[in-house]
């Protein structure tokens, strides 16, 4: 406000008022994400998929439990998952894990519910997908992936961004330790850098062709990937989670991993 | 009264000074709770053979002053869940309401209480993350102790994201960084804590009290601690932490004697 | 005095030109065929009663209660259209709830019954609705010791709160009864259904304003009255729902709850007997009274 010179005493007063522009636009300062670490992983064969992830959750340095699963069952009959044909991994922020791997398996029930058959994972991996990406701009801070059986039997894997970009693979470790693992996967599971021997020289070296692994050298693949993953990363350990479906249901296997 | 309506009811600079206008309404962003105001330190628990037992101290700080000396952050619900608060005691106070109303409507049907402290977390890791998602977190982290649906013990802990997670000792605050290693030596895997009995349990928690007592400048040595049990739920309100002994701070520059 | 072709009693809140309501005693009529209900203000308590007549053996004993609870510490019992009373019960929680939300702390019976009565009576005012069909007995204890505030987290100042007077009583037994009008009164005893006029004059007879009666008496006098105003109807089989609110050093620490089975059964064993031994008297007919008494339990 301009004091007007000559004006009576009262009509010269200052007042104050709010500035719009002056004050600094303030940013919130609540956070509401937080990274509880830990790693997983899927590989799938010709007639199955398994998805394994760590059971250590952490909070910066300190760790909050040595148990807590980040591979879960979708669309199971009952809360133990029983009668399931889906698996989900997450991991990164825990509370919208816990929170996405609840609305999948509330949307496969009551897929079957509905429809009265079970869904496919096909329709299972775009639904998630979907999902994710209705949380465009206040994204589920997780890295998501998808496993069962395809319409032909044949193990399917299905891998996420947080905000609901995916593609099927064959194999793919997400999480802390991911930068870790991958790079051993592409190696043993897609013979990345491998060549038949004698095959040429040069650029004339034939690449060895990658197949679908049997089981037993999966899990194999897995464990090692795992333990090795340990050794290197701080957020990793504690136990191995592995579940592995088949035609015949969805099997789950606990292994100890170190505590330190 | 001048010419200016808008200057009507401003106050004006001649007897206030210029207003400082960061206390008036700026265009930034809508803000609920950015930090939290009168808090609570450590919730200690940890699990034993057919119970729970858990631990607070009786402070509410406001920043570093000591503010009130006797709050009770150790909340009953029902005769064999107890919840423990850290962080906020307005937050605090206004999630005892909401279990205050729940426990009026579970009691309208004549079986009385059906939630467990299962449920009970549950509940509540759901109302954190909701809020958290709203950005307008409830400023707590909570640890819950009771029996699961099976009456097994049952501990675990939800923050103001809704993260969650279990295991047979917990601690928030600076306990996670103090207590837990305490108890995690005592009673380092499974089976020490199923043959853990009950005194050994309030024992731990007590030293841990001590401990936080000694090295948390946010703590007090007034304590109250309850013990979940088939029997019901024993708190007590009015603990003193007993048998100090500060010889310790004698060697540590700045702390005892030693000032320089 | 008749009505019929008037039109007056056509429509809700429409006068007749005699200053009646007629919907509004249309709805009375609607309570007085439900089945009895009783509430007793004793000095340490207050009981709460009500005739549940069995409508079909298909029904599974027990269920189905007519008495509610509000908050903690109050409880309803309603004669008349069920379905009413139940809307009933839901508004009271609703503002018992509310009353929390803004005091932080148990509404007294007294403020609920009030407020109870504005919401019955404000269906007496619109054509859109109808009245209550039903007349409700509101039963509760104030709690006589200084309450915490709800969600409070220290033990406050030593000395005190202020502008107390210092041993002044607080708290107590309430009972209002609530009718289709909105009207409500408190009461020592209140009776409304089906037998209401025996129950009314059994509950004169208890000496009730003098404050003398305790709560187990109450139970036992409760259980004796609805029996005694079941006379009438004894063809109907019944159940007999007594609920209770003690003290805070009663039996039920100030809340609301059924009475314990084992006293309920005490309590019609000897309403039995005290309706034996009336007619006993009347009819002058001796000796197997009692035989046929323990050979219906």
């Amino acid at each position: 406000m301009t004091i007007l010179t000559g004006q009576p005493p009262s009509e010269a007063i200052g007042y104050s008022f709010a500035k719009a522009t002056s004050a600094p636009v303030r940013e919130h300062s609540f956070y509401p994400y937080t990274d509880n670490g830990g790693s997983t992983l899927g590989i799938s064969g010709s007639d199955f998929a398994i998805l394994a992830g760590d059971t250590r959750s952490v909070a910066g340095y300190n760790i909050n439990s040595r148990y807590v699963p980040k591979v879960f069952k979708i669309g199971g009959d009952d809360e133990t998952g029983e009668g399931a044909h889906i698996l989900l991994s997450v991991v990164g922020f825990a509370a919208d894990g816990q929170a996405l791997k609840e609305r999948l398996d509330a949307v496969v029930k009551m897929y079957k519910y509905q429809h009265g058959k079970s869904m496919s994972v096909r329709a299972c991996a775009q639904r998630l997908s979907t999902i994710l990406y209705q949380k465009r701009f206040f994204p589920y801070y997780v890295h998501a992936i998808l496993a069962g059986l395809d319409e032909d039997g044949k193990g399917a894997l299905y891998t996420y961004d947080p905000v609901g970009s995916y593609e099927r693979e064959q194999c793919r470790a997400a999480g802390s330790a991911a930068s870790l693992m991958m790079p051993f996967l592409d190696n043993q599971v897609n013979f990345k850098n491998q060549y038949i021997p004698g095959s040429g020289e040069g650029h004339a070296l034939e690449p060895k062709k990658a197949e679908p692994l049997p089981r037993k050298t999966v899990e194999q693949l897995v464990r090692d990937a795992f333990t090795s993953a340990v050794e290197r990363h701080i957020e990793v350990g504690d136990g191995l989670q592995m579940m592995v479906v088949t035609k015949s249901g969805i099997e789950e296997v606990y292994y100890g991993l170190k505590q330190d | 009264m001048n010419h200016f309506p808008e200057a009507w009811g401003r106050p004006r600079d001649d007897i206030y000074g210029p207003y400082n206008p960061s206390y008036l309404q700026t265009t930034g962003p809508k803000t609920h709770t950015q930090s939290p105001a009168v808090t609570g330190t450590s919730v200690v628990a940890v699990k034993f053979n057919g119970g729970v037992a858990i631990a607070a101290d009786n402070l509410a700080s406001y920043g570093s002053l000591a503010r009130f000396t006797d709050v009770k952050r150790l909340r009953k619900f029902g005769e064999s869940a107890v919840i423990g608060f850290s962080g906020d005691v307005s937050d605090m106070q206004h999630i005892d309401r909401l279990l205050e109303s729940i426990d009026i409507r579970e009691n309208y049907s004549t079986h009385g209480n059906t939630m467990n402290a299962k449920n009970l977390h549950t509940y509540l890791s759901k109302v954190l993350y909701k809020r958290r998602s709203e950005f307008n977190p409830l400023w707590n982290h909570i640890l819950v102790a009771g029996f699961d649906e099976n009456k097994k013990p049952f501990l675990s802990s939800a923050d103001l994201l809704g993260t969650t997670f279990s295991a047979p000792h917990l601690a928030t605050g600076f306990g996670a960084h103090l207590a837990v290693p305490i108890l995690r030596r005592l009673f380092p895997d499974e089976e020490s804590i199923e043959t853990a009995s009950k005194e050994q349990a309030v024992a731990a928690l007590r030293e841990c009290l001590k401990v936080l007592w000694y090295r948390d400048a946010r703590s007090l040595d007034k304590y109250s601690i309850a013990v979940i049990s088939e029997a019901g739920i024993e708190i007590e309100e009015d603990q003193q932490i007993e048998a100090q002994s500060w010889a310790f701070a004698e060697a540590i520059k700045g702390y005892g004697a030693q000032v320089n | 005095m008749t009505s019929i072709g008037t039109g007056y009693d056509l429509s809700n809140s429409v006068f007749s030109p005699d200053g009646r309501n007629f919907q509004v005693e249309y709805a009375v009529k609607a309570v007085e065929n439900g089945g009895t209900a009783i509430g007793i203000r004793c000095k340490d308590g207050v009981v709460l009663a009500v005739e549940k007549i069995i409508t079909s053996k298909l029904l599974k004993p027990g269920a189905n209660k007519r008495t509610a609870t509000v908050d903690r510490h109050i409880g309803i019992v309603s004669a008349g259209l069920v379905p009413d009373g139940r809307h009933f019960v839901s508004r009271a929680r609703d503002e018992a709830s509310s009353w929390r939300s803004v005091y932080k702390g148990p509404i007294p019976v007294s403020a609920l019954s009030n407020r109870l009565g504005s919401y019955v009576q404000a269906y007496t005012l619109y054509s859109s609705v109808r009245p209550f069909g039903v007349t409700a007995i509101v039963g509760g204890w104030d709690s006589e010791a200084e309450l915490a505030v709800d969600g409070q987290v220290g033990s406050g100042p030593e000395s005190g709160s202020g502008g107390k007077i210092q041993g002044a009583k607080t708290g107590g037994p309430g009972l209002y009864m609530i009718e289709p009008s909105g009207l409500y009164w408190g009461y020592y005893g209140a009776a409304t259904g089906k037998g209401r006029q025996a129950a009314k004059a059994e509950l004169e007879k208890l000496d009730l304003n003098s404050g003398n009666l305790s709560l187990l008496e109450g139970v036992k006098e409760a259980a004796r009255i609805i029996y005694v105003a079941h006379e009438d109807s004894k063809d109907k089989d019944f159940e007999l729902e007594m609920t209770w609110i003690s003290s805070l050093d009663g039996p039920t620490k100030g809340r609301h709850e059924e009475v314990p089975k084992g006293l309920l059964e005490e309590a019609e064993r000897a309403a039995k007997r005290a309706l034996e031994g009336e007619d006993e008297e009347e009819d002058a007919t001796k000796g197997d009274a009692n035989d046929s008494e323990r050979m219906e339990e």
